[in-house]
């Protein structure tokens, strides 16, 4: 007789592998149990694609439902969700797509992707009380390069080697060309929201190097440094207090 | 832990006669800004945990209402253990919230690092009942009430199974002092599914320890096994269906009062539609009560 464990292993394999075989001898019930565990097989399988297509239906814009769902059922059977929260599912699912065999062979697709379900995570964030200036300075010049800033929760910083933020922005306002060129070019975006809003913002190189440090947790003076790699002219001071005035700034700890 | 009888008195007081709604997403803005005229809301926490502003909203909502919290992911079932995680949050959320009555299904979902989406059956034995109690102690403790466990619909079971899924939950309700949710919809469609007799499952299942029932609308499929014959999905996308408005009132009748909670999750309708449901739920259970025909 099998032990539960044995029984959940194989179920777990027959659900998500979609073969009944491993689980056709344990199962009770109706004239042939094998096709009701179909039951559990499907909603397994079409619960998470639905979710994913959910998740992206800017992409699918892009590229069509049926490329998007075929990459989904692929990838909900090589990367089942690791928690129950389903709102986490699919953080992956971008790099994914861009390498499924059936997938378009479009340059700017993963990073498309990838925008979109920072999009999502940003859109459902709530921010958090901002620091105001007097507060950020009087840690003094020694004590803020030491300090690792806490920024907004729905903030996030993604380099994309395509123009993929005026594509997003076409479908986000329904204004998409009948012609639309993409353009090769290197963008560093910044993804802002807050309950339903959303804002993607173009920086320059060294202003997105010193903020997605600061996101990162780097120390202030570290990720001063690696802007100053971007650009020599990087004004830090400066960077910082746009930072804070932009309410952007939550904490500031070691 | 107090017994269940003495608990459910306990909660009583709490928990609205009228029947509750489940608040889903779709609806969440409507009712933290228009105050519509439910009794009381039941909410899955997998769907706030990883949404700050949903929780933002339904931290309003609570200031107002009784809230029920429903989990479909603590999978005390799972024969590799709760994922603890998981039940941290869960407890944080509970304490977050107060909630009238924290209920959760007699499934599994989660095997070592994935977690299933589905409510999967569980052989009905020693072994399970076991594992079932220590988790259930374990979840009880960490939330610091009772727990409700609820029947599951079925279309498949496991073959090794001992006893019947009455006799499983009462057992499990006599060792561990939980508390069970006797969900209505899935005793009808089950009962339909894998051949047994609905009333006879409400006749046997252990009153005393019933704190909620629920009810949902489910769907009608052709049985691929049996050419001929349907299967009964619980969908939660439908109307609840007269045979068992039917059954609800006879749960009634033999369990008396309890908090019942209309579910709907996919397809879902503007919350009048629920609120339409909830009303009939209060009008069968009055009429049962009071000896009439429904």
């Amino acid at each position: 007789m099998s032990s539960l464990a044995d029984v959940q292993a194989a179920v777990r394999q027959s659900l998500i592998t979609n073969d009944v075989e491993a689980v056709k001898a344990l199962l009770a019930g109706g004239a042939d149990p094998a096709r009701r565990f179909a039951i559990h097989q499907r909603h397994y399988q079409t619960s998470l694609v639905n979710a994913i297509l959910g998740k992206f239906p800017a992409t699918v814009w892009l590229v069509g439902s049926d490329a998007v769902a075929d990459a989904a059922r692929a990838y909900v059977r090589v990367s089942p969700p690791e928690r129950p929260c389903i709102a986490e599912y699919g953080d992956t699912f971008p790099a994914f797509l861009a390498r499924h065999e059936r997938a378009p062979a479009l340059p700017c697709l993963e990073s498309f992707a990838e925008l979109e379900w920072l999009a999502g995570q940003v859109s459902i964030a709530v921010d958090r009380p901002r620091m105001a200036w007097p507060a950020v300075a009087s840690m003094g010049i020694a004590g803020l390069l030491r300090a690792r800033l806490r920024l907004q929760p729905g903030l996030r910083y993604l380099r994309a080697s395509w123009a993929i933020d005026g594509l997003m922005s076409a479908y986000l306002t329904d204004s998409v060309p009948a012609r639309f060129v993409l353009d090769q070019t290197d963008r560093y975006l910044e993804i802002r929201g807050a309950r339903g809003a959303l804002h993607i913002g173009s920086l320059g190189a060294a202003t997105y190097t010193f903020r997605s440090a600061l996101f990162g947790r780097r120390p202030l003076g570290e990720a001063a440094e690696a802007a100053l790699g971007a650009d020599e002219a990087f004004d830090a001071g400066r960077e910082l207090m746009e930072l804070v005035a932009a309410g952007l700034v939550t904490a500031v700890g070691r | 832990m107090q017994d269940g009888v003495a608990t459910r008195r306990s909660i009583a007081p709490r928990a609205r006669r009228a029947a509750g709604v489940g608040l889903r997403l779709p609806h969440l803005t409507e009712v933290a800004t228009s105050a519509p005229p439910a009794a009381w809301f039941e909410v899955h926490p997998e769907n706030f945990l990883a949404n700050p502003h949903a929780m933002e909203l339904l931290h309003a909502i609570a200031g107002r209402y009784a809230i029920s919290v429903h989990t479909v992911g603590v999978s005390i079932g799972s024969a590799g253990g709760i994922d603890r995680v998981h039940l941290a949050r869960l407890r944080q959320f509970v304490l977050d919230l107060d909630p009238i009555l924290v209920s959760g299904h007699l499934a599994w979902s989660t095997h070592e690092d994935a977690y299933l989406n589905d409510l999967l059956p569980l052989p009905y034995d020693d072994e399970t009942l076991r594992l079932v109690a220590t988790q259930l102690h374990l979840v009880q403790d960490a939330i610091g009430r009772p727990y409700l466990v609820e029947n599951p619909s079925s279309y498949v079971g496991v073959g090794t199974s001992t006893m019947t899924e009455v006799e499983f939950l009462a057992e499990l309700a006599r060792r561990t002092d939980c508390l069970l949710l006797c969900d209505v919809s899935n005793v009808f469609l089950s009962g339909h599914n894998m051949g047994y007799d609905p009333y006879r499952y409400i006749d046997r299942f252990p009153a005393a320890a019933v704190g909620e029932l629920h009810l949902g609308g489910f769907v009608r499929e052709a049985d691929e096994g049996a050419p001929g014959d349907e299967i009964l999905i619980d969908s939660h996308s439908t109307v609840i269906a007269e045979p068992v408005w039917q059954l609800y009132a006879h749960a009634v009748r033999r369990f008396g009062p309890a908090p019942t909670l209309i579910e709907w999750d996919n397809d879902i309708p503007p919350l009048s539609t629920l609120l339409a449901e909830a009303t009939r739920a209060d009008t069968v259970s009055a009429r049962a009560l009071m000896g009439q025909a429904v």
